[in-house]
């Protein structure tokens, strides 16, 4: 912290007034800073931005690589009795308060996505929530923005793995999503587009828990 | 009461939350990596939810990643265990600003002890007898001097962090001058800090610590000291408490004048003084760490009080409930730490899947880890697989003991320390309470085993 060295000097009426300089700063860094911050870090094709300013520092870092990729439902699960504390009392936004109880190997995944064997999983960059972009039908490239998770009211875009047809949106708009998330499919065009084999991806959809080799760097 | 936690740690730590949780009826999220995804904790919790990738700066250190995830997931709480975000200021105070209670010291009581060298004067005001040492260090020219000033031999320490990231002992100037450089890129990289001051360096120092616990009200009690000489480049190997270097008259005073202190200076939730002590028992204070620590548990055993259930209540703005008379100090603990790194070569770490892991039982016998048979150890992390703890009445009994459990612990597919916790029990500078903080490294780790396999 650059503070003058006054040790045994620090005073509780400085520390107020310290906070609510803090309080200010943040509600700033919130409004106006941060989303011009992520549209330059956008822009500018930088990894990562840090700007300092008084005593904040704020460091901004670009999603980079690909997540593995997984359902939610793949994390394999040990608890042989739900919590401990009364059951999901009224939580808006809180995941899947009924998980199933018991299970070593997988918990059951829901309905399962009724896609084609040629559809590509596009992968939630962060944990945050999730807003659809585009609609199923929708023609896509990859690379395209198909998606975005707020990741405390930032947006993080989430692209398409492939060319093709948005075949299936997995969660819904306003769900949370955790990072390497599947959150929407995306069928390889019919005909074969040079260079690109579409029918590649497809053993993606297998549903593999990660296993951290398995990054495929299509993201 | 908070009344849903996210957990952001991993490994044993992240466990030993969800413990106390479960112990306290409040619900457990715990929030992992992308390498973590089979861990322990990740299964046993409410609920799990991935954060980031393997690497800890995209998912353990991301202050942004961890906030949204309490948020998605229902919580009002975020415990850091140890280590990455968990003595971060601007971090508590972000949690704070998003509604959500931090357990741990608030952002204003983390920021008044973050600076290392200003914490030392500032409890040396309330009382405590600090190591002579320097100000921040500006250049080469300035060090040298400081050092002058200081006497050689000096430690060169960064204002920032622990773990002896960006330590070095020197005995002359131009050591000094070769060090600056390669101490201030680690403690930048490490803690994203470079600022370094320096600490006569005493020879044939103890480290022994104090636990304390403050509430909101500035109510507060210590709960006696650890001793932690058994290192290894400055990395605690093993912790047993009472300190066998101090008479109960020394460990009691030291104790009291630890608590005053940091009561007075404004310190709120469990905490850590850390002192080095020379061969004439004379305490000097270093540091005061801001957070649960992972020696926790030898004092859980000796005061039957449950620290991070402790540090739970007092973030949720309860009294603390207690009195220092209801501290007691009751026989005699010790803590092995079970890191997968291999002493007989250089404490190399490593990694791989435990193939076949049997704890060991009994009375007076702890074992908190997050290992498992089948338990793939990632390579991301630290090397921390477990720690053994064991309680007896005497001392003599808690070695005894100690000695059973290990031959009993058996970790197999991975290579781990366990060999150089069974030399240190049949070595003499350990069964006399001897052992001081450089013993090992001058000895050298291989020399140290290979003498207590003679010693047989």
């Amino acid at each position: 912290m650059p503070e003058p060295n006054r040790p045994g000097e620090r005073s509780a009426a400085r520390t107020a007034a310290r906070r609510q300089a803090d309080h200010l700063g943040l509600a700033r860094l919130s409004d106006t800073l941060v989303p011009a911050l992520v549209a330059k870090l956008n822009a500018s094709g930088l990894g990562e931005i840090e700007v300092r300013e008084d005593d904040w520092r704020i460091r901004l870092r670009r999603p980079s690589g690909a997540p593995t990729g997984a359902r939610r439902a793949d994390r394999p699960r040990l608890a042989s009795h739900g919590p401990t504390a009364a059951p999901a009392t009224a939580r808006a936004s809180a995941k899947a308060p009924a998980e199933a109880p018991a299970r070593l190997e997988q918990a059951p995944a829901g309905a399962e996505p009724a896609a084609s064997p040629a559809a590509s999983p596009a992968l939630s960059p962060a944990v945050g929530v999730f807003r659809p972009v585009s609609a199923v039908g929708a023609r896509v490239r990859a690379g395209d923005r198909v998606a975005v998770v707020d990741l405390l009211g930032i947006p993080q875009d989430v692209v398409s793995p492939i060319d093709g047809t948005v075949a299936e949106v997995l969660v819904q708009a306003g769900d949370p999503v955790e990072y390497g998330e599947e959150v929407l499919l995306v069928e390889a065009d019919a005909e074969e587009p040079a260079g690109e084999p579409a029918g590649e991806p497809a053993g993606e959809l297998a549903g593999e828990p990660a296993t951290g080799d398995a990054a495929d760097g299509e993201a | 009461m908070v009344s849903r936690i996210l957990i952001a740690n991993r490994g044993e730590i992240a466990l030993r939350v969800l413990r106390a949780c479960r112990t306290l009826g409040i619900e457990a999220v715990v929030a992992y990596s992308e390498a973590d995804r089979a861990s322990l904790p990740a299964m046993l919790a409410d609920e799990a939810i991935c954060i980031g990738p393997a690497d800890a700066r995209r998912s353990y250190l991301s202050a942004p990643a961890v906030i949204s995830a309490a948020l998605v997931t229902g919580c009002d709480a975020i415990h850091p265990g140890y280590g990455f975000l968990s003595e971060d200021d601007a971090f508590a105070e972000v949690v704070r600003a998003h509604g959500l209670t931090f357990i741990g010291p608030p952002a204003d009581v983390l920021e008044r002890f973050a600076s290392k060298e200003e914490t030392r004067r500032l409890l040396a005001a309330h009382g405590l007898p600090t190591i002579p040492g320097s100000g921040l260090l500006l250049d080469e020219a300035q060090a040298l001097e400081e050092a002058e000033r200081v006497g050689y031999p000096v430690l060169v320490k960064p204002s920032a962090g622990g773990g002896g990231k960006g330590m070095r002992m020197v005995r002359s100037p131009r050591e000094l001058a070769a060090v600056l450089p390669i101490c201030r890129s680690e403690a930048k990289a490490a803690f994203g800090d470079d600022s370094l001051y320096l600490e006569r360096w005493l020879e044939d120092n103890r480290h022994v610590e104090v636990q304390v616990a403050v509430d909101r009200f500035g109510h507060g009690v210590h709960l006696w000291e650890r001793d932690c000489s058994v290192q290894r480049r400055h990395q605690k190997i093993l912790e047993e408490s009472p300190s066998p270097a101090m008479t109960p008259a020394g460990r009691r005073e030291l104790a009291e004048r630890a608590i005053k202190a940091v009561v007075e200076a404004g310190y709120e939730n469990v905490g850590t003084l850390e002192f080095l002590v020379d061969n004439n028992g004379n305490a000097y204070f270093i540091e005061i760490n801001c957070r649960i620590q992972v020696e926790h548990p030898i004092t859980e055993m000796l005061t039957g009080i449950d620290l991070v259930a402790t540090q739970i209540r007092i973030a949720s703005g309860e009294p603390l409930g207690f009195n220092q008379a209801d501290v007691p100090q009751r026989g005699h603990a010790i803590e092995f730490r079970i890191n997968a790194e291999d002493p007989a070569h250089d404490f190399r770490p490593g990694a791989g899947t435990i193939e076949r892991l049997n704890t060991p039982g009994g009375p007076g016998v702890r074992f908190d880890s997050h290992a498992y048979t089948g338990y793939e150890v990632p390579p991301y992390y630290d090397s921390l697989l477990g720690k053994l703890i064991v309680w007896g009445p005497t001392r003599e009994a808690a070695i005894a003991r100690g000695r059973a459990a290990l031959s009993e612990l058996v970790i197999e597919g991975i290579v781990t320390n366990v060999a150089i916790h069974r030399a240190l029990l049949s070595s003499e500078p350990f069964l006399e309470g001897k052992f001081t903080t450089n013993l090992l490294d001058r000895v050298g780790s291989a020399a140290f085993l290979a003498a207590a396999e003679r010693a047989g």
